[in-house]
């Protein structure tokens, strides 16, 4: 195997250039407006995408077998909505009590839906969007059409305003998800397992691999980080509502897909999840910057996403036929 | 069907009288019955007269169950209707409150829907690696943003001169037009799924789009078709959510593509392709309006609504499943 000139392996990687390009985005904003790319402008960023990012974590192991759930936001409804109203009722006051409770409630939420999927065969589309119905329509209605504002959170809004040696807690949280993720994904024998059933199922089954069970846990996994997001969105935006996030699991598949994870399974990183989410805050960011209002930011958004998907097809079709050449000399 | 042993390729169907009761549209049926009856204990106001005035609201949004369908039964899936509805009907109101003659009016409506339905099919059809889920998930970013862009900040707009759309919203003594039309519409389209051979080669796309492709069907014209006539009945939705509301907003027609694929899953259309009919989705349709209305009658916190059609819609789709598991796991004990 002779070595990779360094210029074809970042066109060859689909994160080095998903790097590139996410570089030349904020080297462009920060022309236009240099106080883009200040630490507090960015902390800023990262602070509100937070939630985002750490939901696409869990959508990349759901598309790494093949599903996709759009009920995650429906879970994160319920998860925050609960917390808030446990705290304005002052069941509970502890901030740490109230992101288990919340992640608790992700947990069972996810493990309901990877049930149904793995267990009764129903298609992921069609069993999350029953669950999203149901998880929201469970929001609604333990809030009884009451919400929590800011001075019933009590101390538990001070979570997503303090800091730990400079960083805001809630960015720790993000970056303590992406490590453990990483490595979970990349050296434990149920990360590999996962990518395994993804690339070929009955490949997986053949070879021991209990494919039912890890799609239960990979649905799981996506609950708690709805739960945990739930918390988290609650805490940032210091408000429980029953329609948190009402639509924003869209943002989520498609920061996946930006950042080149397959809808038919098994491909995908974390890296990639990473900065597909990274691309869509900054151009979130970026357009107000530039001078776009912000009711061109759907148009734009959903451009974008086009664009990549419709590249990323132009430039497979390239590959394999630069292959058939080189097969034919 | 395709997979067992592929050498039955047209089973002729047994039509006794315990297949048709214990098919899945004859569960429906009954279970569309038990509705009603349910519907007319809770509440004393659920009589023909009160379903047909409150019907219209939610019959528009089975115009684009029957689209859906094809759709879903060539195991695609349109998530972008919604928003295509929300785009035309901005687009009709606001060329409406031009003044312009309001049969131009309702060819605006349905050519937006029809150019909207196009785009999606276009780069479907010429990128066909790309799941059809992502395409459309970006258009209906798109086409709802467009429609942003069109209403400008203040996020709606409302009719000036409402006199063609009320006259679209009237009614044939207690029966409103648009009961008519979807009928209308809903025969066309199960005639052409069921008993046409463009209806067959959707099936066959659904069961094996290559085989299908090898043997002469032209898979790209069909589907380009298929996301044509969802945009277009998309636009004819639009028409009467604009006749039932006066206006457009920003969420306009949102949570419409999942309310159209819940109907036709419930009836027994697999989302996975090449199974189902549309008489089960057109009679569950049926099921959740009537369910709809008659518990809106008593009150019901619309959430709860919500709540009990999600646990209906994942009940219908995994009972038959776990039956069949159960039966399958009978059948391999006894051989033991």
């Amino acid at each position: 195997m002779e070595k990779k000139s360094i210029m074809k392996k970042i066109t060859g990687s689909r994160e080095a250039l998903l790097l590139v390009v996410l570089i030349l985005l904020c080297a462009a904003v920060s022309l236009r407006s240099p106080s883009f790319l200040s630490v507090q402008s960015i902390m800023e960023m990262l602070k509100n995408n937070a939630v985002t990012m750490i939901m696409s974590l869990g959508m990349l192991c759901v598309m790494l077998v093949g599903g996709i759930d759009i009920s995650i936001m429906s879970t994160l409804a319920f998860a925050g909505m609960s917390v808030g109203m446990l705290l304005k009722y002052g069941h509970v006051s502890s901030t740490l009590l109230c992101f288990l409770i919340a992640m608790g409630i992700g947990i069972i939420c996810g493990f309901l839906v990877g049930l149904v999927i793995s267990r009764a065969a129903v298609p992921p589309i069609i069993a999350t969007m029953g669950f999203m119905y149901i998880y929201r329509a469970l929001a609604y209605l333990v809030g009884n059409s009451e919400w929590a504002g800011a001075d019933a959170l009590g101390s538990f809004k001070d979570f997503a305003l303090g800091s730990i040696l400079g960083l805001n807690n809630v960015i720790w949280v993000t970056i303590i998800c992406y490590v453990i993720f990483f490595f979970f994904m990349k050296w434990t024998r149920t990360g590999r397992k996962i990518y395994a059933v993804g690339s070929n199922p009955s490949a997986a089954e053949v070879s021991g691999i209990n494919v039912k069970n890890i799609k239960l846990l990979v649905y799981s996994i996506m609950g708690f980080l709805g739960g945990l997001g739930g918390a988290l969105a609650v805490s940032i935006y210091a408000s429980a509502q029953p329609n948190m996030q009402y639509g924003k699991e869209m943002d989520v598949i498609a920061a996946c897909v930006i950042g080149g994870v397959s809808m038919s399974g098994g491909r995908g990183t974390v890296i990639g999840a990473l900065l597909g989410s990274l691309i869509l805050s900054v151009i979130a960011k970026a357009l107000p910057i530039i001078g776009f209002e912000s009711i061109y930011q759907n148009t734009i958004k959903g451009v974008i996403i086009l664009v990549v998907v419709v590249v990323n097809v132009v430039m497979q079709r390239a590959s394999d036929k630069n292959n058939l050449k080189g097969r034919e000399m | 069907m395709a997979g067992k042993s592929g050498r039955s390729i047209s089973a002729t169907p047994e039509n006794t009288l315990k297949k048709t009761i214990f098919s899945w549209e004859g569960v429906l049926v009954i279970l569309f019955i038990a509705v009603n009856i349910f519907c007319m204990t809770i509440s004393d106001v659920y009589n023909l007269k009160n379903v047909l005035r409150e019907m219209p609201k939610y019959l528009a949004e089975i115009f684009l169950l029957l689209p859906m369908a094809f759709i879903l039964v060539l195991g695609e899936i349109d998530i972008s209707v919604g928003s295509i509805v929300c785009l035309s009907a901005t687009v009709s109101c606001m060329v409406c409150n031009k003044g312009i003659p309001f049969i131009c009016v309702i060819l605006v409506g349905i050519l937006v829907g029809t150019a909207c339905g196009m785009v999606n099919g276009a780069i479907l059809t010429k990128f066909d690696e790309l799941p059809p889920m992502i395409v459309t998930l970006a258009t209906q970013i798109i086409f709802r943003g467009i429609a942003e862009i069109a209403l400008g900040s203040g996020g709606s707009v409302s009719l000036s001169n409402a006199d063609g759309f009320r006259a679209i919203a009237g009614r044939v003594g207690i029966v409103p037009y648009i009961f008519f039309l979807v009928i209308i519409f809903a025969v066309i389209a199960a005639v052409i799924l069921g008993k046409t051979t463009f209806g067959r080669r959707v099936y066959a796309m659904g069961t094996n789009r290559l085989t299908a492709y090898y043997s002469g069907v032209h898979v790209k014209k069909i589907r380009f078709l298929i996301y044509t006539v969802m945009g277009a009945l998309a636009g004819i939705c639009a028409l009467f959510m604009v006749s039932s509301s006066y206006g457009a907003n920003t969420t306009t027609g949102s949570g419409f593509e999942m309310d159209a694929i819940a109907m036709a899953v419930f009836g027994g259309i697999s989302s996975t392709g090449g199974k189902g009919n549309l008489a089960g989705g057109i009679i569950s349709a049926f099921i959740i309006v009537c369910l709809r209305i008659g518990l809106g009658q008593v009150n019901m916190n619309p959430q709860l609504i919500l709540l009990i059609l999600g646990v209906l819609l994942i009940c219908a789709v995994a009972l038959p499943n776990v039956i069949a598991e159960i039966k399958n796991a009978r059948k391999v004990a006894s051989r033991k």
